[in-house]
């Protein structure tokens, strides 16, 4: 079995081609912004050429679609309609689309306190405006009882034939805000995901050996299926980094249960943090052009820090502060300014451009300030260095703040501190072994650095969640993300171990459903189980139950200089 | 929501509701007790609101808890560690304010404190330890102990272990709005008990009937403690901001709805707020700590409403108004003549001032006895020693008090006086407690 991974970036598209844990061949190219499909075809035919006999033939993508839009703000016109009930008042979120508010109020236990108004659900064909192409209905608390959006977007689908997103379907956790923006995002990007799945079916078909499957990289480094993409397409944003940072947990040797990984690029660093061999999620979800979702990502941290920053000198206390502005090309490649590159490139540290150009620059700048160009050139080194390591400083406290709320886990909180440094993109050879030297630590710079995001989307795995939220004195569970809401059969012997095989059995049945093979494994993530107390009696229970398929990526053989 | 970010969060959070502690299995401080108060805060989205910002508290240690308190026979036997991360909580909630990182902050935190005295035998009111005088005697620590900090209780029931610990501390302004205390635990909190003879007035009581409401509450507020703060200039204004005034209160009689408690809220503009009690933890935490939230991040609490709120179950009789403003006459009154008061006459012209005291721990029912001389002095708050003594540790125990801005003649009897005391077979304990120092030994 092949598996070609391309990622979409905004500079370059990159494939890999693997076969067992092996890579067999990468391309690049650049990534043609007018034409994605071209570029994309481009780098897959690159690989496809390495391609033997007719095994069969898997292709992860990973996109970079709907985030264009969304950060270019070319989604189609969409409206949301909120069913917000009393609390913080909606229009102080000031959210940036048009929002249309609904009468009804469910509870945080998810029991209906005022029913919906048939009358201004009515009133709905004339308020939503003649320009909108998609609809997003989203309630508070409808990740514990969904029948108000239910009810809204039946009503709605009656006479509005473009798609109309259920905030309960994409994500099954609090945060009303954040399930409005997600449903919104979700609605506004659906049609050209649309367009763009139809285009990769009609592909397959043309393809010269046969493609067994297309799956789309996703914000939490999983994949999923082109049919679920259509269903969920706010799923593939920042599939990106999350693709880099599987690439590295794919290729890395590094055998610490904690490592810190910094990917150094021209204008930023993205730093992730692995815990107990696990990438850390973002805690309520991914942030995309400011907007704030429940879109399950990974952890990254963006530094402006990078090969091409700019140099800025204190002159009175000689030093430097690099970044967060871009300087523009390195000296050395024909630039006007001189860069971090410049400065490795002089000392000898890296084979990049033109050598002499850059140290005739460093000579003059450095003679102005009456230092040799070696001292000037090594200040920058340093100083870069030192900032990355703040950086990593400022991520791992932050990290040490997250709240918790147990008497255990504060007493005894997980150890997140990184024992390894795993570093990747171009300039890595040159920073990441000071930096492992500054902060103590044992680090690696991972092989095929230059296409590890290709290599990461096609070592990603599926990943599928649901939420399961049982109240046994209501005698009610919800999962939300399958638009559930039943009587529990047996209200009162139901205990947290049935809680959790439920979530298991309803996640497996999920994931054939899904067409997803069911070799993974199902664990559950996050638990909760609380007994409730009415006038000094326990009256049943609440149990809420996270549970996923396993996650992880595939190990790729690093190829020698790991 | 991008729009309303400022520079520094407007609001510290230190939020923690103890998922896994309880009194006992079913007491109402149990694990669930903040359950919908988090689920609603983490839907309206406040978790990760630009004006919010939320912090993980710490543990409190040894020596911060032994500043305030003396415990009988030690420390360990009572304290846990859900009680050093509610203290421990509340202190970083000062500090946030101290150190300029937010505007004002927010201990949501479990378990309470206010019914916990200078002395502990055990807990009394579900309370074991003191959360805000702990971190009272942490902000004078860290700041000096000319500090001013005013304390506003607003819980249902009378804040009596913080009126005790400071009754005779010149540094704190002690205002307690309560169920008047002949219809609730635990029975105190009446105009009478206004201090001791270093800080005479500066313990203020305002006992509200049953029944009262918003109008009543808040115009407590209005007439009385919002002028009685701004003629004592406080550095600091503490709310302890128990919850159980509320109208769906299962232990209180009051009628007070979340609305009520954000208004109030934005009156008073504390520094810091410290959860008490409220054990409606469906029908009233969430709605209160929602309200009370916004409130404090000067965010839209207009939308607020609890479920069960009906316009008559909040509203109050015109007679009870009046009572509620006849009681704010007098108290504002009793405030304003306090210089007046003939400090003799009240304390007597001895060298001492003798208080007695029987002290019912209603929690771990233990009844104590105690007997207290405080000096008194023209130069400083005076030496005390407190003489304990409780059904659960029959052996008499002493404790000499120094107070943080001692003489030097009141520092030399306190410390002879402790040697005295030493030698005395009598004593189990005999504790030395001097605040300035942090030399609180036994
Ligand atoms: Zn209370
Ligand atoms: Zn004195």
């Amino acid at each position: 079995m092949y598996i070609i991974g391309i990622d979409v970036g905004g500079t370059n598209t990159d494939a890999a081609l693997i076969k067992g844990d092996e890579v067999v061949a990468m391309a690049k190219t650049p990534t043609r912004h007018a034409d994605l499909f071209a570029s994309t075809s481009t780098a897959l035919e690159e690989v496809l050429r390495h391609c033997q006999g007719q095994e069969p033939l898997r292709l992860h993508l990973s996109t970079t679609l709907s985030t264009n839009l969304i950060v270019e703000g070319k989604g189609v016109p969409t409206v949301v309609v909120a069913i917000p009930g009393p609390g913080v008042n909606l229009a102080s979120y000031q959210f940036p689309f048009p929002l249309i508010e609904l009468d009804g109020y469910i509870d945080h236990r998810g029991r209906e306190v005022s029913p919906l108004d048939a009358g201004e659900i009515e009133e709905l064909k004339a308020r939503i405006p003649k320009d909108c192409r998609a609809l997003a209905v989203v309630g508070k608390f409808s990740h514990r009882n969904p029948s108000h959006e239910q009810q809204v977007a039946t009503a709605l689908s009656q006479w509005f034939s473009g798609v109309i997103s259920c905030g309960h379907r994409l994500a099954g956790r609090a945060n009303f805000p954040r399930r409005i923006v997600t449903a919104y995002l979700n609605s506004s990007v659906a049609k050209q995901q649309l367009e763009f799945t139809v285009m990769w079916r009609r592909l397959r078909e043309q393809l010269p050996v046969p493609l067994e499957e297309i799956v789309i990289l996703k914000a939490d480094g999983g994949t999923m299926t082109l049919a679920d993409s259509e269903e969920r397409p706010v799923e593939t944003i920042l599939s990106g980094p999350a693709a880099s940072i599987m690439g590295v947990q794919a290729l890395t040797s590094c055998a610490k249960p904690n490592y810190v990984i910094v990917d150094i690029g021209g204008t930023t660093t993205d730093l992730a943090a692995v815990v107990e061999g696990k990438v850390l999620f973002a805690r309520d979800g991914a942030t995309i052009a400011g907007n704030k979702t429940l879109v399950p990502a990974l952890l990254t941290r963006s530094v402006g820090l990078g090969g091409d920053s700019e140099l800025n000198y204190d002159r009175e206390r000689g030093t430097f502060h690099i970044g967060p502005q871009r300087a523009g090309t390195p000296v050395c490649l024909g630039g006007e300014k001189l860069t971090p590159t410049d400065a490795a490139v002089a000392l000898g540290m890296a084979e990049i451009g033109e050598k002499e150009r850059a140290v005739n620059a460093w000579h003059i700048w450095a003679e102005g300030l009456g230092l040799t160009w070696q001292e000037l050139a090594q200040k920058v080194i340093d100083a870069f260095t030192a900032q990355l390591a703040e950086a990593i400083e400022d991520l791992y406290s932050g990290l040490e703040n997250v709240p918790l709320y147990t008497v255990s886990e504060i007493l005894m909180p997980p150890k997140v501190r990184p024992e390894a440094v795993v570093g990747l993109g171009a300039p890595a050879e040159v920073f990441i072994p000071r930096l492992g030297g500054i902060l103590g630590l044992e680090w690696e710079i991972v092989p095929f650095a230059a296409g590890a995001n290709a290599v990461g989307a096609a070592a990603a795995r599926t990943t599928l969640s649901l939420t399961l939220h049982a109240d046994t004195e209501l005698g009610i569970v919800t999962i939300p993300e399958l638009g559930v809401r039943e009587k529990l059969a047996s209200p009162i012997s139901f205990d947290l171990h049935q809680a959790r095989q439920m979530a298991e059995e309803k996640l497996r049945e999920l994931a054939v459903q899904a067409g997803y093979s069911s070799e993974q494994e199902v664990y559950i993530v996050e638990e909760e189980s609380f007994p409730l107390v009415r006038g000094f009696r326990t009256v049943g229970r609440i149990h809420m139950i996270r549970t996923q398929l396993r996650p992880g990526v595939r190990r790729i053989r690093g190829g020698g200089n790991g | 929501m991008e729009a309303m970010a400022e520079n520094k969060p407007s609001v510290g959070l230190v939020f923690f509701p103890a998922f896994d502690w309880a009194i006992s299995p079913t007491h109402p401080e149990r694990q669930e007790r903040l359950l919908y108060t988090r689920d609603q805060i983490q839907e309206e989205g406040l978790f990760d609101h630009p004006a919010i910002k939320e912090f993980r508290p710490r543990l409190a240690e040894d020596e911060e808890i032994l500043r305030t308190h003396i415990f009988v026979p030690s420390l360990a036997k009572h304290v846990t560690e859900s009680h050093r991360i509610a203290a421990g909580g509340t202190i970083l909630a000062a500090d946030l304010v101290v150190d300029g990182l937010v505007g004002r902050s927010f201990a949501l935190l479990r378990p309470p404190g206010h019914h916990a005295n200078r002395v502990v035998h055990g807990s009394r009111g579900f309370c074991t330890i003191n959360n805000e005088a702990i971190m009272v005697d942490h902000l004078r620590h860290r700041l000096g102990p000319d500090l001013k900090v005013a304390i506003v209780d607003t819980d249902a029931h009378h804040g009596d272990g913080t009126q005790d610990i400071f009754y005779n501390d010149p540094g704190v302004l002690h205002i307690s709005l309560h169920q008047d205390g002949r219809t609730l635990y635990p029975g105190t909190g009446f105009l009478s008990e206004r201090g001791g003879p270093a800080a005479y007035g500066q313990t203020v009581n305002i006992p509200l009937p049953p029944g009262t409401g918003d109008e009543g509450m808040l115009m407590a507020m209005e007439r009385v403690v919002l002028p009685i703060l701004q003629d004592w200039q406080p550095d600091y204004i503490v709310n302890a901001a128990g919850q159980d005034n509320h109208y769906s209160d299962p232990l209180t009689n009051m009628n007070f709805s979340a609305q009520g408690y954000a208004r109030l809220t934005e009156l008073l503009a504390p520094d810091i707020v410290v959860l008490e009690g409220g054990y409606s933890i469906e029908s009233a935490l969430p709605y209160v700590n929602l309200g009370l939230l916004l409130a404090l991040a000067g965010l839209d609490y207009s939308k607020v409403q609890e479920p069960t709120w009906q316009r008559q179950t909040v509203s109050q009789s015109a007679s009870l108004t009046a009572q509620v403003a006849q009681i704010c006459a007098e108290v504002l009154s009793l405030w304003e003549r306090r210089s007046e008061a003939d400090l003799e006459e009240i304390f007597g012209r001895q060298d001492f001032f003798e208080r007695r005291r029987h002290i019912h721990y209603d929690t771990d029912n233990i009844y104590e006895q105690q007997q207290e001389y405080i000096r008194l002095c023209p130069s400083c708050a005076g030496w005390r020693v407190i003489y304990t003594v409780s059904n659960v540790y029959p052996t008499p125990s002493a404790a000499v008090l120094i107070p943080w801005h001692v003489c030097p003649q009141c520092l030399k009897e306190g410390e002879s006086h402790y040697q005295r005391e030493r030698e005395n077979t009598e004593f189990g304990l005999v504790i030395w407690h001097d605040p300035r120092t942090d030399s609180c030994k036994v």
